[in-house]
């Protein structure tokens, strides 16, 4: 029993390793391309880790959104407006500001420092502490989470489809082709 | 896992897209750093809401989710109807409201 416990705890420590590797990679890769395409790719690389890793919290119906909403719609918006506007950077980092900029990133980086010592240091207590088994059978599934979403949250969730609506209008608006016989309004 | 495992690989994902914020001058990316630093956030919600034992912390995940989808399409159009009036996808050429 004890061995089974251990080697399970083990596989999921060895699953927790590789998909957060997966996750930081990705992101460093992200913010470090030179071509938005290749981008575009690390960034679909850490969303699948992170629906990994997501899987592992036992959240099952985000994990699926996740790869469905993220790795799915949003990239190929991502990789549909990269075609339009693909301009290769000649100097990916402004040479102009970059001392303000570079007191900006040590100063996130002394936060990152400060919060992750503190969470290190906290990492005792009872709710940093609590490890992951599932606390009710159908934790994260569809049905469980739906009906949370649908008694509870049912008027944030009818709010988030109308913000999802004024997007979709805000977007076709945004971009739409304004001829150039008709004055525009939009200037 | 115990909880602050996630906790730290979230805030090591959320200042790296700070920092791909911060330093990059290409729209496209800035944006896709926004994106990482949200999907941050929704790895935290999700690792409390697993310790805490609570799914409401799913719903909020599915919220930012939703919002990380609207601000990625009104973004691009503004991306795309700034790169057609001005050429560009530099955020330091575009400086026209700059006094």
């Amino acid at each position: 029993m004890n061995l089974t416990a251990h080697s399970a705890s083990m596989a999921e420590t060895i699953a927790f390793a590789i998909l957060s590797a997966g996750v930081l990679a990705g992101g460093l890769l992200t913010i470090t391309r030179r071509n938005p395409v290749s981008a575009v790719m690390s960034l679909v690389l850490t969303f699948a880790a992170l629906a990994g890793l997501f899987a592992t919290l036992s959240a099952h119906f985000l994990a699926v959104l996740q790869i469905l909403v993220y790795a799915g719609a949003i990239m190929v918006l991502f990789v549909f407006v990269v075609m339009m506007v693909n301009r290769e950077e000649s100097t990916p980092i402004a040479r102009q500001g970059l001392c303000t900029r570079a007191v900006g990133v040590l100063a996130a980086g002394y936060v990152f420092y400060r919060v992750a010592w503190l969470v290190g240091h906290e990492r005792g207590m009872p709710l940093l502490a609590a490890s992951a088994t599932p606390p009710v059978k159908d934790f994260g599934t569809v049905s469980s989470v739906g009906a949370l979403l649908f008694s509870d949250f049912l008027f944030p969730f009818e709010a988030i489809s109308l913000l999802l609506l004024v997007a979709v209008i805000g977007g076709v608006m945004l971009t739409r082709h304004v001829r150039e016989d008709r004055p525009s309004r939009v200037s | 896992m115990p909880t602050y495992a996630y906790i730290l690989v979230s805030l090591a994902l959320f200042f790296v897209g700070a920092a791909g914020v911060l330093l990059r001058r290409n729209v496209l990316i800035v944006l896709m750093s926004v994106e990482l630093q949200l999907a941050a956030g929704t790895l935290a919600l999700l690792s409390f809401s697993r310790a805490l034992g609570d799914q409401k912390g799913h719903v909020f995940a599915f919220f930012v989710m939703a919002l990380a989808a609207a601000e990625a399409a009104v973004g691009l159009a503004i991306v795309v109807s700034v790169f057609r009036t001005r050429r560009t996808a530099s955020l330091d050429e575009v400086n026209g409201l700059k006094g």
